[in-house]
């Protein structure tokens, strides 16, 4: 037993490690490495979102300006200063918690719908802002981030591989947090803001605090995957790095996963990341709106018929599977 | 002996409403006082202005010596003053251990002390059957056993028990009055809302009347049930009239 | 000077009769439904495509297709309402938001795999008219579809205060359980709601269509509008909804006079924030403390 887990789990999680680590080694397609890396990233923003968004049931749809602010903020340092992106990845985070404050103090000022109207709109002004202001920050037009090769100090890799390990690196980071804190007192305090504000604050706990301390962790999360995305991709513009897709994919494959649990966001996001793969490789050119319209669909469906995911479908299947064969012993 | 609680011309109105005017009472330590009168007289009001849910516009409130008029809820309740909900308002997607366990973390965040903690509370109110059930499962009387124990978890000296009694039936009503009986005995401060008059004759050795927010009468059981601006009061409903009857 | 500012509040006004239709559907919903519905502004998008193309394919003038986008709306917000909408009431707020919100992203995405990012216009022989007043220009389409918007939100105003139905529909957004004390079928009245609220989204629809393009879009423009005239103008208020989207149109236009022409939804976003940042807390989630 370490940090509770017991030796039987200790023993799939390593197992799992070692064929997450394997994976580059088999699989070289570049199209399918691709496919791995955006599941990682994607698992890793909906672990960020679902901090808040699953456990606390504050259901932002602007997360985008988190993720847009860690890309800026890294590619700007990277450009402008010539800072590593690695530095400029916490530097990111960190102007993200602070963003997080105001933007905050504006949104959880209502509660339900609105407060994720508000969230839209907070993410939409930044990244109005950024199209705005040509000199700060190129504009419309966004920047490509200069090719240097092979330099994982300056996070740029020659293989597909590196870009894989750093995303896996990031979920494993997302996971172990959102680990630490479900054991924890603070898991247990999200979950009861989330079921019942009133009741929370009535036995003792700091609504609007652990709220503020959540969205802190959440954002910093999600400008982490920012600067991974933008060094990825080579390219940063507004329309991308404050992309509404960003803030809405964060939410959905944590509900069609299964929200607020811990490893929700990462079948959530193998279901949706999987099936738009195979609808682009099927339709071959991106015929636009076909993605979205899928992905509406089976979030209409998870919520009409199974409000608790894929998690809660597969937890029934599991305890069918044992109450069966406990029956039959 | 000393008093826990203060209340001096606690007054609050909502739009054109007085729904609570100038109400003063006070609670000694360990004592227990029901506060009753018809509907929309002010009781619920009075719990909210109390636990910082709404705040009085004048007057002020004083529990075991400090002045808290203007705390938010949380810090009231860190004061040591717990409440329960008129609805019941369970965690539903959470154990009954864990809500339990999320109103101890106030006192202590250890996971361990707080399930030791819980324990405890869950089998004083009598669930411990239930302890690992999902909240929303629960029966009526159940989720008020629960309201109470997530309540004592928090480790008040006083309670503030909003209607705890409505919608149970008689035997349940005798397990409730038992129940504050014990807390009572264990020296717990108590201010109850309650509509069922057995259970307040019971449980109550002082009462508070209210009407459309102000305070018509104080006094013994006895007193009460005499007093003629209560009966007035009543009149038509017949509560008061005749005690052993459960009100709706 | 002066008869620029006048100019753009006329703009202002003329627009935000339309935005009104959006809002009042939206506050509509909230105030009897208690939801939110984020699909709105595709109503109007739907609304106005039909009006395209019943313009196009059998010439029908917009204003006139009318007659037939509000009942097809009408009918649509009932079944949704009733085969959609009806599961998800609950205290959880995530089914429901997400709901209306995968219904909006649905219909957005349908629209652009039917009718692809095109902008569409249709042009009536009054597209380009205007009455000029002095100095003062007043676009003919600009002027019937504040003046048709006007009606229906009267004829909304009328229906809910004379009769029975319209009665209990604000009865059922006062108190829930007073509308069931008084014998109300929840559903039916929920239905009503949703139906004229998207009946309003596609008048509105078919009343842009002789100035405004039609795009897949075209609605988020109008249903963020909406969503902060309705947090303007008080949640579940008929008129306060009506006023504070006039109130939105005049802003945007001065905004977009006196600041920049891309202006417009900067200046809807400040509003919306400003109005977060200093109206009392309780606003809006209608169920803070």
């Amino acid at each position: 037993m370490m940090f509770g887990i017991s030796t039987r789990v200790w023993l799939l999680l390593a197992a799992g490690a070692a064929v997450l680590i394997a994976l580059p080694l088999v699989v070289t397609s570049s199209f399918a490495i691709d496919i791995c890396i955006r599941i990682l990233m994607f698992s890793f923003i909906g672990v960020a979102w679902n901090l808040m968004g699953g456990y606390a049931k504050q259901l932002s749809l602007g997360h985008a300006a988190y993720f847009g602010l860690g890309a800026y903020t890294s590619t700007i340092m990277q450009i402008n200063y010539g800072i590593s992106p690695w530095i400029g990845m916490v530097a990111g985070g960190v102007v993200a918690m602070l963003a997080s404050l105001p933007i905050g103090w504006l949104c959880f000022r209502l509660r339900g719908p609105y407060f994720t109207i508000a969230t839209i709109a907070t993410a939409q002004a930044l990244m109005l802002i950024f199209l705005k202001f040509r000199d700060f920050a190129w504009g419309a037009e966004g920047t490509t981030i200069p090719n240097l090769g092979n330099a994982p100090l300056m996070m740029q890799f020659e293989e597909k591989a590196g870009y894989y390990y750093v995303a896996l690196g990031l979920l494993a980071l997302g996971l172990a947090i959102t680990y630490q804190m479900e054991k924890s007192w603070m898991g247990y305090y999200l979950v009861a803001i989330g079921e019942d504000e009133d009741a929370a604050e009535a036995i003792g706990v700091n609504a609007p605090r652990i709220k503020r301390d959540i969205y802190l962790i959440s954002s910093f999360l999600t400008a982490l995957a920012g600067t991974f995305y933008t060094q990825y991709i080579y390219f940063i513009d507004p329309a991308t790095a404050f992309s509404f897709n960003i803030s809405i994919e964060a939410a959905l494959v944590s509900i069609v996963g299964g929200i607020g649990t811990l490893w929700g966001p990462v079948i959530g996001t193998i279901l949706l990341e999987t099936t738009s793969a195979l609808l682009q490789s099927w339709l071959g050119s991106s015929l636009g709106g076909v993605q979205l319209t899928v992905y509406s669909l089976i979030l209409m469906a998870v919520i009409l018929w199974r409000p608790t995911g894929l998690m809660g479908i597969m937890t029934e299947w599991y305890q069918r599977l044992f109450r069966r064969r406990s029956v039959q012993t | 002996m000393e008093d826990a609680l203060v209340i001096q011309k606690m007054s609050k109105r909502f739009g054109g409403l007085r729904a609570v005017q100038d109400v003063s009472f006070s609670v000694k330590k360990g004592e227990t006082v029901a506060l009753i009168g018809p509907n929309g007289a002010g009781k619920t009001t009075s719990f909210n202005l109390i636990t910082g849910f709404h705040r009085p516009d004048s007057g002020s409130i004083r529990a075991l010596g400090r002045e808290i008029v203007g705390l938010r809820p949380h810090d009231v309740c860190a004061q040591g003053l717990a409440r329960t909900f008129q609805v019941a308002k369970p965690f539903g997607a959470m154990t009954v251990q864990a809500n339990v366990m999320t109103g101890a973390f106030l006192r202590n965040k250890s996971v361990d002390v707080a399930r030791e903690k819980a324990s405890e509370v869950i089998e004083f109110v009598g669930l411990s059957a239930k302890e690992q059930t999902p909240a929303r499962d629960l029966t009526t009387i159940d989720q008020r056993r629960l309201e109470m124990a997530r309540a004592l978890a928090t480790q008040p000296q006083i309670l503030l028990l909003d209607e705890v009694m409505a919608g149970l039936n008689p035997s349940e009503i005798d397990q409730a009055v038992a129940l504050i009986g014990k807390l009572s005995e264990r020296g717990l401060t108590i201010v109850i809302v309650e509509h069922v008059m057995r259970a307040i004759m019971a449980v109550a050795r002082h009462i508070v009347v209210l009407d459309h927010g102000q305070k018509i009468a104080e006094g013994n059981p006895r007193e009460i049930v005499e007093n003629p601006e209560v009966v007035r009061a009543y009149l038509g409903s017949a509560h008061v009239a005749t005690p052993g009857e459960t009100g709706a | 000077m002066l008869e620029t500012v006048v100019q753009a509040v006329i703009n202002g006004l003329l627009i935000g009769g339309i935005y009104a239709l959006v809002s009042i559907g939206v506050t509509l919903i909230f105030g009897v439904v208690k939801i939110v519905n984020f699909a709105q502004g595709e109503f109007v998008m739907i609304g106005m495509y039909i009006s395209f193309y019943l313009a196009t394919q059998f010439g029908m003038d917009p204003i006139v297709s009318l007659v037939i986008t509000m009942p097809v709306l009408f009918a649509a917000g009932v079944l949704i309402q009733h085969f959609l909408i009806r599961r998800v009431l609950g205290p959880n707020d995530m089914p429901q938001i997400f709901l209306t919100f995968a219904l909006s992203l649905l219909l957005l995405n349908l629209a652009l795999m039917l009718f692809t990012a095109n902008y569409r216009t249709v042009h009536t022989f009054y597209s380009d008219e205007a009455f000029h007043i002095g100095e003062l220009n007043i676009p003919v389409a600009k002027l019937i579809a504040f003046v048709v918007a006007m009606f229906l939100s009267g004829a909304l105003w009328v229906f809910l205060h004379t009769t029975d139905l319209g009665k209990a529909m604000r009865a059922a957004s006062q108190n829930r359980d007073v509308a069931m004390l008084m014998g109300i079928n929840p559903n039916r009245v929920f239905c009503v709601a949703l139906g004229i609220a998207l009946a309003l989204a596609g008048a509105a629809g078919s009343l842009l269509m002789p100035f405004y393009s039609a795009y897949p879009f075209v609605g988020q423009v109008f249903v963020l509008m909406a969503f902060v005239a309705v947090v303007l103008g008080t949640l579940g208020n008929v008129i306060g909804a009506l006023v504070a989207s006039l109130m939105m149109g005049v802003a945007e236009s001065l905004g977009i006079q006196f600041v920049g022409a891309d202006s417009g939804l900067i200046v809807v976003f400040a509003m919306l924030l400003l109005t977060l940042a200093f109206k009392p807390t309780g606003l809006g989630g209608g169920r803070a403390r």
